[in-house]
């Protein structure tokens, strides 16, 4: 035996001699051998690592921030193409090119804005691939063909982007039907985008059970959990508010920053437009947060229950406050166009405004009523419990769905109010119509009222099954049915008054960087509200924390974050719009100089609401009201 | 100071500035960013005067075996899986329920024999039951019932008869899994016959 090893051991020295360079990579791998098993080591306990920590912020933190942003960001860059399109659309139908002006000029935003999103989604993919290997290695598991499905609509969504964009002026005369289709696409493909990641979110609050099968098999599965669609919808809705808003915002300090009369009248038509897309897109919003809701108490009643009772039950309260102020600030600003924008009617509608303000905070205390009052234990004893004798009967959910309704009807006809103001319908229906309109809105008002009042003596099954699902198809019906026929009506309609733009006080612009403002935040809020309805789980029910983050912060740090988010993502936005708007004011500069009492000729206007009810392109008039900027500062 | 306190402080001074910016800055920009820090920080304020609480998660629970002396001990760390990472209540109800994508399994501890049931959990094709709950012929289940003794669950065999037994519990049924037989267990080697008791139907 001892031979034969010699042996072996001599025939295999003679060729270690024979390469001096094979001897030395023996050698060498002799040394690193130490290494390779090391290494090897390495991969195994990194294989192990549930988390890894960010010193000072702490991982939970960091995420929450940067995933803030992007979501913000995708939002806006989702919703702004919706938003570009419709103005695109309306610009080739009515043959009106400030519209294709001001999609132009939004899509413009989109580059810039779309390479953020894509950048801070790089960041938050390598944060959670580093910090939450775990998990994403389970989420990998299971969605990766939806990865795949992702990356190859992020390919088409840019190169459709590239081409929506840069085929602009190209496109025109003819071959803007094409164009239009590229708008399409780009929206289309923005939804899938938008919906997979969805998958992904929703998978996490509401798994379902993934069996065998194939990849996609798997995948696809794990896709269709009970909350992937309504969340789709609620974004998809939400998404068209943002970028609405946003714009809003963005005409609103340009008309603060307006030097010259015509942009006064652009930044103040685009400061309309954008509102009348946000409140177009509020208005069914919260049915669709309602039936999100539906399903997750369908879900697991103790997800519904930590949701709306448990430890997050004042968030609601801040929910309602922060809609409150939005509608509050969306009807305002209709009020406040028809008193700057429609000389002279201004008198004939302050009596429905003033009801319309009542309702709408009568409205606004209830829905903030909390169904418990913090309360000291003396006054606990007075009251009885926690429950308030007289406004306790506000706390509960028919009060709040009762009050909802109404404020979306509220708003619905201050917006029909801003339409018609101005105008005379001249159809020989007209006097039928209205009538017929009015008597249902009152039927509709009284009807919502009476369901909300009775919910409070039925089963609460009975309540959320029928009610409640009866008050939103009633506003919905007066929607669906008021809007086609105030455009009847519009379209044979007499000016009376004309519309003037550029006239509207600086708390216009202010109202509209709010709207923008509260939106945001009630993202955020939302955003905190649906992560933290999973408490201890990344994986509802399925993979639980375990984490030194793996608890909920309270509100008031949680609102902190979501402040210092908000702030941060209005600088991103302002940055991306100073970037992409930053050549258009060296031209401007050359072009403009209106002396600011001379005739305006007003660029455009037609009679569709997204117009705002302006004079028809070509028609001119001389500014009755200078406008005065220091009114109101 | 507390860290509500902090906050509160904190949020103070941002309107503060914010104020300040309105009342002495000129530039438009600067003017509306003094005018959203307000906004947000009065937001932060209100947010700080609500009952702060902070959902703080339970203890993890463990399958102690040595802790098992009684089937209903038993049962009851299958009640637990059954809840937690059995993941069966992502799919079944106990008791008839609208959104349940599986059979619903009240009572299903006294229809089954444990061996039926151990059957359907380890292999979920062999009979498949169907939904009757509508018109028309009868259709399989939204959701298809996993390997539960496979990944991504994996139950080990004695997780598995703790569910059994909650199952038999929960039926109001005699816990017929034998309790000494499942601390004994050879994973992977035992069939559930030789676990049984007579309280099998």
């Amino acid at each position: 035996m001892k031979n034969h090893d010699t042996l072996k051991l001599q025939s295999w020295l003679p060729k270690v001699k024979a390469s001096s360079l094979s001897g030395w990579s023996v050698f060498l791998a002799f040394l690193l051998l130490p290494a390779f098993v090391w290494a090897q080591d390495a991969a195994t306990l990194a294989m192990q690592v549930e988390y890894r920590d960010v010193p000072g912020i702490g991982s939970r933190n960091l995420i929450w921030i940067v995933a803030q942003q992007h979501l913000l960001l995708a939002g806006f860059v989702l919703g702004v193409p919706i938003f570009a399109w419709i103005c695109e659309i309306v610009g080739w139908k009515t043959n009106e090119p400030r519209y294709d002006k001001l999609a132009k000029e939004f899509t413009k935003l989109l580059t810039s804005a779309y390479a953020t999103t894509a950048l801070f989604g790089g960041i938050l993919l390598f944060l959670l691939i580093g910090l939450y290997p775990k998990l994403m290695a389970y989420l990998s598991d299971i969605f990766f063909p939806s990865f795949i499905a992702y990356s190859i609509l992020f390919l088409l969504e840019t190169a459709t982007l590239y081409l929506y964009w840069y085929g602009w002026d190209v496109m025109q005369g003819k071959k803007k039907v094409f164009h239009l289709f590229l708008g399409f696409l780009l929206n289309l493909f923005a939804l899938g985008i938008m919906m997979i990641p969805n998958s992904w979110a929703t998978f996490q609050a509401s798994p379902v059970v993934v069996t065998d099968g194939t990849a996609i098999e798997r995948a696809w599965a794990a896709m269709q959990n009970p909350t992937w669609w309504p969340v789709n919808i609620h974004r998809f809705i939400a998404n068209i508010v943002l970028g609405g808003f946003i714009c809003g915002a963005y005409a609103g300090v340009r008309y603060l920053q307006a030097v010259t009369k015509e942009e006064r009248e652009r930044y103040d038509w685009m400061g309309y437009v954008g509102n009348f897309i946000g409140v177009f897109g509020m208005l069914p919003l919260p049915f669709a947060g309602y039936w999100l809701m539906r399903e997750v108490y369908q879900y697991n009643q103790q997800m519904g229950i930590t949701l709306m009772g448990g430890f997050l039950a004042w968030l609601f309260i801040l929910q309602a406050m922060l809609i409150g102020v939005l509608f509050l600030g969306a009807n305002y600003y209709f009020w406040m166009g028809i008193t700057y924008r429609v000389p002279g009617v201004a008198e004939s509608y302050k009596k429905p405004i003033l009801a319309m303000l009542i309702v709408l905070m009568v409205s606004l205390a209830v829905w903030m009523t909390p169904h418990s009052l913090v309360a000291s234990l003396q006054e606990a004893r007075q009251m009885g419990g926690t429950h308030h004798p007289l406004l306790g009967v506000f706390g509960v959910m028919s009060a709040k769905m009762t009050v909802a309704n109404l404020m979306i009807l509220v708003t619905f006809i201050s917006f029909l109010m801003y339409w018609r103001a101005g105008k005379q319908e001249t159809a020989a229906w007209a006097k039928i119509a209205k009538a017929v309109m009015g008597a249902l809105l009152v039927i509709a008002g009284l009807a919502v009222i009476v369901l909300g009042v009775w919910g409070y003596f039925v089963p609460a099954i009975i309540r959320i099954n029928y009610f409640s699902v009866a008050q939103v198809l009633i506003v919905l019906f007066i929607m669906v049915t008021f809007t086609p026929l105030t455009a009847l009506l519009m379209k044979s309609a007499k000016t009376t008054t004309e519309m003037i733009w550029g006239q509207m006080p600086v708390r216009a612009g202010y109202t509209l960087v709010s709207n923008a403002v509260m939106v945001i935040l009630l993202m955020s809020l939302m955003g905190y509200a649906r992560s933290s309805s999973r408490v201890h789980w990344h994986i509802y029910g399925v993979m639980r924390d375990t984490s030194e983050y793996a608890y909920s912060p309270a509100l008031g740090y949680a609102a902190a974050f979501m402040s210092l988010n908000t702030f941060v993502f209005c600088m991103i936005v302002a940055f991306i719009f100073w970037v992409a708007t930053m050549g258009d004011k060296a031209t401007q500069g050359t072009e403009h100089g209106q002396p600011e009492d001379s005739p305006v000729k007003i660029p455009g206007g037609v009679a569709p609401a997204i117009a705002g009810g302006s004079p028809r392109e070509g028609q001119t008039f001389v500014n009755p009201v200078p406008m005065n900027k220091n009114e109101d500062t | 100071m507390s860290e509500v306190a902090v906050l509160q402080l904190m949020g103070l001074c941002v309107v503060g500035t914010g104020i300040l910016i309105l009342l002495f800055l000129k530039a438009v920009f600067v003017r509306v960013l003094g005018f959203v820090i307000i906004m947000l920080g009065i937001f932060t304020l209100i947010a700080l005067g609500v009952p702060q609480m902070a959902s703080l998660p339970p203890a993890v629970e463990t399958f102690d075996i040595a802790s098992v002396k009684t089937p209903d001990d038993l049962a009851s760390i299958g009640q637990k899986i059954f809840f937690s990472k059995g993941q069966c209540a992502l799919c079944h109800s106990i008791g008839p329920s609208e959104s349940a994508r599986c059979p619903e399994l009240a009572g299903i501890g006294a229809k089954l024999a444990p061996e039926f049931i151990y059957e359907s959990l380890t292999q979920p094709q062999a009979y498949v039951y169907l939904d009757f709950r509508h018109d028309g012929l009868p259709e399989e289940y939204p959701a298809r019932m996993p390997h539960i003794n496979k990944n991504p669950i994996a139950l080990s065999e004695q997780e598995i008869y703790s569910v059994i037994a909650f199952l038999q519990k929960m039926s109001g049924e005699p816990i017929s899994i034998k309790v000494e037989d499942v601390l004994n267990i050879d994973v992977g080697e035992m069939k559930v016959a030789s676990l049984v008791g007579h309280g099998g139907n």
